[in-house]
């Protein structure tokens, strides 16, 4: 039996571990490649479901490894802060609204494969565009929007004979009866998301603003923001209960689903769980395009769009997954479709999904005629307006005019905030 | 000569498992042994996160992008924001009354439990309870007590007679939703108050209650004259850590109100979140967070002075 010295023991290992060490990547890595993924909980779950179907299938047909986390919505802010002044953590995160603009200088550019995709579905809708395409570079691919809709009782709306609100002022005349028979309107003016996903299309209806396409002139004190207001107070007043002052985002959708509410404005979620759950008034519950005003039809989404940090260090196979994804055809009607039209897909050509046919109750999910826009349209969706955004100056707007500031006062209060925030 | 070396010699020769035996045995050694896995831990989950906190503050750090140093101005221009001045007043008035109550109620329960009451230890360990729970799942209890359609607070109010239908709404209007989450805030530490007092009172000797019964004292000139001065450096120790926990409450506030009705629940913790983290300016948010620092030291420094004076 051969022996081996110490001394050449040493020189063979080392040699072997620097043989290992020189080209920098883990030897398992070098196998087989792994990209992860830091998606939200989806509100609506079969989603996530089968999106972690559709990633076995994606590391069985290409051999790249995808690990797929979940975060609750509320915590992606820290936890994305976290990822990027640490530089470290998943390769591919799914952003909401604004995010692309807040981590522009992190994301990888995958305007190629928005290119791609907008040929084969046409161009992204007005507000993923808005929301990921950030100065001239796509930050983000759009992949998916929750829309805002009009939810209705239908049982009350015909018992009562009410027209079917095409207008913000024809939702005030159904607004008053609805409250007399004890079912009032359900829009909340609260410190939260879903307040400003109205006030804003209706401030927009009205033909009012926040700051203007510059992104630097405040534009909140005008003649249509008072009209708005007037209008918000004449319906707090006639049409709803002051509870709406308090709630949050889940609010409006509980008060329609346990049959108190018998107007509210909100993403398809109501009736989706009152569906689900098998509720008396999933078979009450309809749905009509959000109403208009003076200045057109306009309404608020939430794109969602993924992202490749610029730290990764797999960014082709995240970008293969994303062609994965969103690029075959017949997986991204899979994806949508199994959200059961709570998330639809960002494409003009793809605007009458097959999804929406699912259901009668869907047909206004189109959205013929309505401009979607994100939060602070038309300014860019600059840090400064998303935090005018994310400060609740609009809704804290509305708040004060309804419980007794002056309209003009409110206003000017609004436009003291935005103001500060512009010049900061 | 000699002399002086001959420990050194003595010394080398000596194993190396008696060297160690007798280098542990030096205090100068064994001390900082000892203290360095706290020491380590310390500096990596304050001093460091701390030092963070005080770079970002004067600083105009925004996620992902490069930062400068900007001095004092986000401190200063934090007083141009309405947000800001409202959450300032309203950490004070969360605070004092929230302390004031939790002292109060705090002392009232600690004296209660020291009586001889059955299934004492049960009672005792039931007062744990909103302690022990998880804020974010009790809150959401309270959230539903507090629900401005199906509040079973209001609906016990409306039965008993005492308020008129709907009742308030709890988390829509300012003073009430401020009240709200006091409510909850004292609900919370009453028993880390309780228990903690209840130890003080188990400690004060007997004999001094006999000898002021003996000269005639009450229950009330007891509590006055023996209970309430031995309980003063208790009190001290648990106020001051309340008014920190207090001043930098979250959870309670983020859950039950998110800050609103128009800003008027608002307090440092949640704010700094809403600037620094949900729109991405840490440089501001940092700020927010850090801006009693100075305040809370001079508390606890005064605190601590007080309660070393008692103590010698």
């Amino acid at each position: 039996m051969s022996t081996m010295s110490r001394r050449r023991f040493v020189a063979t290992s080392t040699a072997g571990l620097a043989g290992i060490l020189a080209p920098r990547i883990p030897p398992a890595v070098g196998q087989q490649r792994e990209i992860s993924y830091l998606c939200w909980n989806n509100f609506a779950p079969l989603m996530d479901k089968k999106l972690a179907e559709i990633g076995t299938r994606f590391t069985k047909d290409t051999g790249i490894k995808l690990k797929i986390d979940h975060i609750a919505h509320a915590q992606q802010p820290a936890k994305y802060a976290a990822e990027v002044q640490t530089q470290s953590g998943h390769d591919l995160v799914e952003m909401r609204m604004h995010f692309p603009w807040l981590y522009e200088p992190q994301l990888v550019d995958v305007s190629d494969l928005v290119a791609q995709l907008e040929k084969q579905y046409g161009a992204a809708i007005s507000s993923a565009k808005e929301t990921a395409h950030v100065r001239g570079v796509w930050r983000a691919v759009p992949q998916y929007h929750g829309m805002f809709v009009a939810t209705y009782r239908e049982d009350l709306f015909k018992k009562a004979s009410l027209k079917i609100p095409d207008t913000w002022e024809d939702l005030y005349v159904a607004g008053k009866e609805l409250k007399k028979m004890g079912h009032p309107v359900g829009i909340p003016i609260s410190q939260n998301y879903d307040t400003i996903s109205t006030a804003g299309p209706i401030l927009w209806s009205f033909g009012g603003l926040e700051v203007d396409k510059d992104g630097k002139t405040v534009r909140i004190n005008s003649p249509a923001t008072e009209q708005m207001l007037e209008w918000y107070k004449k319906m707090f007043k006639d049409a709803m209960d002051p509870e709406v002052l308090s709630w949050t985002d889940a609010s409006n959708n509980e008060s329609i689903q346990q049959g108190k509410s018998g107007w509210i404005h909100n993403p398809v979620s109501a009736y989706l769980i009152a569906k689900q759950k098998k509720l008396p008034t999933a078979d009450l519950i309809n749905h009509h395009r959000t109403p208009g005003g003076p200045a057109g039809r306009h309404d608020t989404d939430v794109p969602r769009h993924i992202g490749i940090w610029k730290f990764s260090k797999n960014v082709e196979p995240a970008k293969e997954f994303i062609k994965y994804i969103l690029g075959k055809r017949e997986v991204y009607d899979e994806y949508i479709m199994s959200a059961d039209a709570f998330n639809l897909p960002t494409y003009d050509k793809l605007k009458e999904h097959p999804v929406l046919k699912t259901d009668p109750k869907y047909a206004a999910l189109s959205g013929e005629g309505v401009q979607y826009h994100a939060y602070g349209w038309p300014a860019p969706p600059s840090d400064k307006v998303q935090l005018i955004t994310n400060s609740f100056i609009l809704p804290n707007m509305v708040a004060k005019a309804v419980t007794g500031t002056p309209t003009k006062e409110s206003v000017a209060w609004a436009e003291r905030e935005m103001k500060k925030i512009l010049a900061g | 000569m000699a002399i002086s070396t001959f420990p050194v010699t003595a010394h080398a020769r000596l194993p190396w498992r008696a060297r160690v035996r007798e280098m542990l045995d030096r205090e100068r050694i064994l001390g900082p042994l000892f203290t360095s896995p706290a020491m380590i831990l310390i500096v990596l989950l304050v001093a460091y996160p701390f030092c963070m906190a005080l770079y970002f503050s004067l600083s105009n750090a925004f996620i992902g992008r490069p930062s400068h140093f900007v001095g004092l101005r986000n401190f200063i221009n934090l007083w141009d924001s309405d947000a800001f001045q409202q959450t300032f007043q309203n950490a004070f008035v969360f605070t004092g009354f929230a302390i004031a109550f939790k002292i109060v109620l705090g002392i009232s329960l600690a004296l209660l439990l020291n009586q001889q009451l059955w299934f004492k230890r049960m009672i005792r360990g039931m007062v744990l309870l909103p302690w022990v729970i998880p804020t974010a799942l009790s809150v959401l209890g309270w959230q539903w007590m507090f629900n401005s359609s199906y509040s079973v607070v209001n609906w016990t109010g409306i039965a008993l007679g005492i308020m008129d239908p709907p009742g308030p709404n709890w988390l829509g209007q300012k003073y009430y939703a401020m009240t709200a989450v006091v409510a909850v805030n004292v609900w919370r530490g009453l028993p880390f108050f309780a228990i903690t007092i209840l130890a003080g009172l188990v400690s004060i000797p007997k004999e001094l209650y006999e000898a002021a019964e003996a000269d005639g004292a009450g229950p009330w000139a007891r509590f006055w004259y023996v209970t309430l001065p031995l309980l003063k450096g208790v009190l001290a120790i648990v106020v001051l850590f309340s008014t920190i926990f207090t001043f930098s409450d979250f959870n309670i506030v983020y859950q039950l109100t998110h800050g609103g009705p128009i800003n008027s629940t608002h307090l440092f913790a949640t704010l700094s979140r809403q600037i620094g983290l949900e729109s991405g300016r840490l440089g501001e948010g940092a700020a927010i967070s850090l801006y009693l620092f100075p305040v809370l030291m001079f508390v606890v420094y005064a605190q601590l002075k007080y309660v070393r004076k008692q103590a010698y």
